[in-house]
């Protein structure tokens, strides 16, 4: 391991001896796992490894990057960059790599899932489980993904820092019938807090729920949000939140900082905490990752900086570099005071939306966009669920919707999910009021 | 990309007694640009090369891959693909359709390769691209673009004798402006793609493009007036024509969703045994004919070969508004009793590779643009699109209007804002009376796979008219 971070380091010197202003060097070991399974069988099962370490460096405020792969061509890689940053072009919004030494956490990686004996058990749990709820004829589909990546960083400005980032995570979608669905996930840092079974028994439960269902009507609904849609949701306000995107105007929070965009019961953080798949103890420039509050009740209190981009907005780094642009880890909604039954309890006629996909936006400046609920989407009246509902489509505005958070579960779930629920959030059923769905004619 | 590694890894892979084994190599040189409001942000340069091992063993399938050179890790990786494939524990054994071993070497020829374009010259371009925009009269409070050159090697080897060799350079750029009038803003973006050299920027006219999109979103927020809801005619633009082929006839026509292989991410297709929609099914009327055709020259989903080693065909999805052929890997076309056709993509060393469409596009008809506008009495012209999507059984649709015009007795009068077709996959296809002979192509990353591979795609085709649809 010292010599993964001795040679990292090495690539830096190199770099500056060759009249680089500013380098950083980040050498990533990862391993990931994967398995994919259809019809109840496994399909596949993927391992790939990654030997890699991504160069980035300054020279005269010109910017420039490549990959080294397991150490090979160091001395005419870094040559190359050099040449190019001479021809490359200034970017005078360049505000410098983070500068000092850190002290950071310890990483608590999980060694189990660094290589996970016999994982499709835990993928046959999982659909026993949904058979339980469900009848032997259910019909399932998912992923479980693990990854376990060692993480050497040195800057030239100062940090110099190894972390390890652990994290497992497992999809099921269920069908009890061609239209009748039910998707939950299981994700965690560790095998010890990880319960496939949990995620099929959802799953399950929501597939048979989910039977039958009619075509939806068109109109303006309260709509109770299970985590794993909220978790869409918590990502696109999380992704919004990074400076970058304010710059591009890919924001509704452009011009709102220190404006109320939410009830005084949201309260959004980005924690990248040892829970979470998304952990880490630092960024991309070495900066410690840390928690940086959003949305303080209902206010817009900051984004998510890297060095350079807090420079421009005149404040620190909040520990979220990416290069170019900051990146959130891992959304947290703080928990509210209702239960999840006493939400679904004071719902006289709502819906109940469980999950989305294909979330596209008209203008992100503006907000409006549609997204296509899938799986369970069911007809709450009087405080019961009444129908499985299919074929509706969200089509709202998410400033608006965020403004119209009307309650807050105390049950929250860590959730990811492919790119739909991305990146990881730790989420509660919500209820949102005027929530307006459309359908096709 | 060291050859004699990914034999070596072919050759010990086969002595474990496998029912199928390949191995993959892909060395890609990637240059990315990456602009904010004509600042360049950063240039990365970078070649990222590995290979990978695909092991069919007792009726599982084991994937491994590694972007570390040695024999030694050739064998790790091949001994990590057998355990796993032997440890599926399938009760349904997978076999994969039985092809011929091919040895072929293919490339993409330049006119102007792209090596020999200079960063400086590279950057110099979008400067200038910047500078266009900043004159054009439209206030854009921010632009981001994006440039990607792509130099791909790839080498495939198989049990069953194939030794393909390929080089294909490959350029992309993204546009994404914000436009800002009378305290309003409106978005576009816009994709290029091309499988070739530098020439490419030349057919592009990338500023030109930028600027028309910037002027149009000015009149949308300065002109454009809302629809008055209703049945009428609708024409597409071959933007719209294009996004609807891809997404409402390539994806429901791959087979591994027919089969529910992507049943959890990508979904499944209202296609499948057993129900209403079937090969022969109508689904269309009989101007809509659709193809996937990965071997349009130049184009950005070009390839000779695909990634099981199959020889590139033309596809006709559609045929006459009928349901006609798959698209098929291996794997899906063993399970339905059919052939493969080669719609087998890996957007890496390190991914799968899954079925996928290349080049998606309704067939040109035989009418003139301006003929099938002068015979709508009242209706849409949605020139292109913004906000789109489709559930996951790709049949319920939405395309939201990003240029469009009101038409009246023939003529396109003022523009129209954010118009919307919220449809069925049955009903739009149904509803084409006309197709125009001129076709044009756009380029697109279509998504799929888990983890996600994006995968350069054409779509658009020719303007196409509907009748009767609820426009909003």
């Amino acid at each position: 391991m010292n010599d993964v971070m001795n040679k990292t380091e090495e690539i830096v010197k190199k770099a500056k001896s060759l009249g680089a202003d500013e380098v950083l060097a980040k050498t990533t070991y990862g391993r990931y796992r994967q398995v994919r399974f259809s019809n109840n069988q496994v399909d596949i099962t993927v391992a790939w490894n990654d030997y890699t370490t991504d160069v980035t460096l300054a020279w005269k405020r010109r910017l420039v990057g490549t990959t080294i792969h397991d150490f090979k061509g160091v001395d005419s890689g870094l040559a190359n960059l050099m040449e190019l940053a001479k021809v490359s072009k200034e970017n005078p919004m360049f505000g410098g790599f983070v500068k000092g030494k850190f002290r950071y956490a310890t990483p608590k990686p999980d060694k189990k899932l660094e290589e996970l004996e016999n994982p499709t058990d835990y993928v046959f749990e999982a659909i026993e489980a949904a058979k339980k709820e469900t009848g032997p004829d259910i019909d399932s589909g998912g992923i479980l993904l693990t990854r376990y990546e060692d993480v050497y960083l040195a800057s030239s400005e100062g940090p110099v820092g190894v972390d390890a980032r652990s994290a497992i995570e497992f999809s099921i979608r269920a069908f009890a019938q061609r239209e009748a669905s039910g998707h939950s996930v299981e994700c965690s840092s560790t095998l010890k807090d990880f319960k496939p079974a949990r995620a099929g028994t959802k799953a399950g439960q929501l597939a048979k729920m989910a039977k039958n269902p009619k075509v939806g009507d068109e109109g303006a609904y309260d709509v109770i949000f299970d985590p794993l849609i909220f978790g869409s949701s918590l990502g696109t306000w999380g992704g919004m939140a990074s400076a970058y995107s304010i710059l591009i105007q890919m924001s509704v929070f452009v011009n709102k900082l220190g404006q109320t965009v939410a009830p005084k019961i949201v309260t959004l953080r980005d924690n990248p905490a040892a829970y979470a798949m998304g952990n880490r103890v630092f960024d991309d420039e070495g900066a410690p990752a840390r928690e940086n509050v959003i949305i303080d009740h209902g206010v817009l209190k900051g984004f998510l900086h890297n060095n350079s981009t807090a420079k421009i907005f005149k404040t620190e780094t909040t520990g979220n570099a990416g290069l170019v642009a900051p990146n959130a880890w891992n959304i947290e909604m703080d928990a509210g005071n209702v239960s999840k039954d006493e939400l679904f309890k004071d719902t006289k006629k709502g819906l109940y939306l469980t999950n989305t996909w294909y979330t596209r936006f008209q203008n992100y400046a503006k907000g409006d966009f549609s997204t296509i609920p899938r799986d369970g989407i069911f007809l709450i009246e009087n405080g019961e669920i009444k129908q499985s509902i299919k074929d509706l489509r969200v089509s709202d505005n998410s400033a608006a919707m965020l403004n119209n958070i009307a309650a807050v579960s105390k049950e929250r779930q860590h959730v990811h999910w492919w790119g739909e629920a991305d990146p990881p959030s730790l989420s509660p059923y919500v209820l949102i009021k005027n929530v307006h769905l459309t359908k096709s004619k | 990309m060291e050859e004699d590694i990914v034999d070596f890894a072919l050759k010990y892979a086969e002595g474990k007694g496998v029912e199928y084994a390949e191995a993959r190599a892909q060395s890609q040189q990637r240059d990315q640009l990456v602009f904010r409001s004509g600042i360049l942000e950063a240039y990365t340069s970078a070649v990222d090369s590995g290979f990978c091992v695909r092991i069919l063993a007792g009726g599982g399938i084991g994937f491994a891959s590694t972007n570390k050179w040695t024999k030694e890790e050739a064998k790790a990786i091949v001994d990590l693909a057998f355990k796993h494939a032997k440890a599926a524990g399938r009760k349904d054994k997978i076999v994969f359709a039985k092809e011929k071993g091919v040895e072929t070497k293919w490339s993409v020829t330049q006119k102007r390769k792209l090596e020999d374009v200079s960063p400086e010259e590279r950057i110099a371009t979008f400067v200038d691209i910047d500078k266009a925009l900043a004159s054009c009269g439209v206030k854009l409070p921010a632009t981001v673009s994006q440039c990607m050159i792509d130099l791909i090697s790839k080498y495939f080897v198989s049990s069953e004798g194939s030794k393909i060799s390929s080089f294909v350079p490959k350029m992309q750029v993204y546009s994404f402006i914000t436009v800002a009038e009378e305290g309003k803003t409106e978005q576009a973006y816009k994709q290029f793609g091309y499988s070739g050299g530098w020439e490419a920027f030349k057919e592009w006219g990338i500023a030109e493009s930028m600027i028309h999109d910037a002027r149009v979103l000015k009149d949308v927020i300065t002109k454009g007036k809302a629809v008055k809801a209703g049945d009428m005619d609708l024409v597409c633009g071959p933007n719209v024509t294009g996004i609807a082929a891809h997404e409402s006839c390539g994806h429901p026509m791959e087979a591994d969703r027919i089969v529910g292989r992507e049943m959890s991410q990508a979904g499944r297709s209202f296609i499948y045994k057993g129900g209403p929609y079937w090969l022969g099914t109508r689904i269309g009327s009989d101007v809509v004919t659709v193809v996937d055709d990965p071997t349009v020259e130049h184009s950005y989903g070009f390839y000779a070969y695909d990634d099981e080693g199959l020889k590139a065909r033309r596809r006709h999805l559609y045929k006459n508004g009928l349901i006609n052929e798959f698209l098929q890997n291996r794997e899906s076309a063993a399970k339905l009793g059919m052939k493969g056709n080669a719609s087998s993509r890996s957007v890496n060393y390190d991914r799968e590779a899954i079925v996928r469409m290349a080049n998606t596009f309704v067939l040109p008809g035989n009418h003139t643009e301006e003929e099938i506008i002068e015979d709508v009495k009242y209706g849409v012209f949605m020139k292109s699109f913004t906000e789109w999507n489709i559930d996951d059984k790709r049949f319920n649709q939405r395309y939201v209007g990003r240029e469009a015009y009101l038409i009246e007795n023939g003529e396109l009068k003022d523009p129209i804002a954010r118009p919307v077709i919220e449809t069925t996959t049955l009903k739009f296809w149904s509803a084409v009376d006309a197709v125009s002979k001129k076709i044009e192509y756009e380029a697109a990353t279509c998504g799929k796979g888990d983890p996600g591979q994006g995968i350069p795609v054409y779509t658009g085709g020719p303007c196409i008219r509907l009748r009767g649809v609820y426009v909003k």
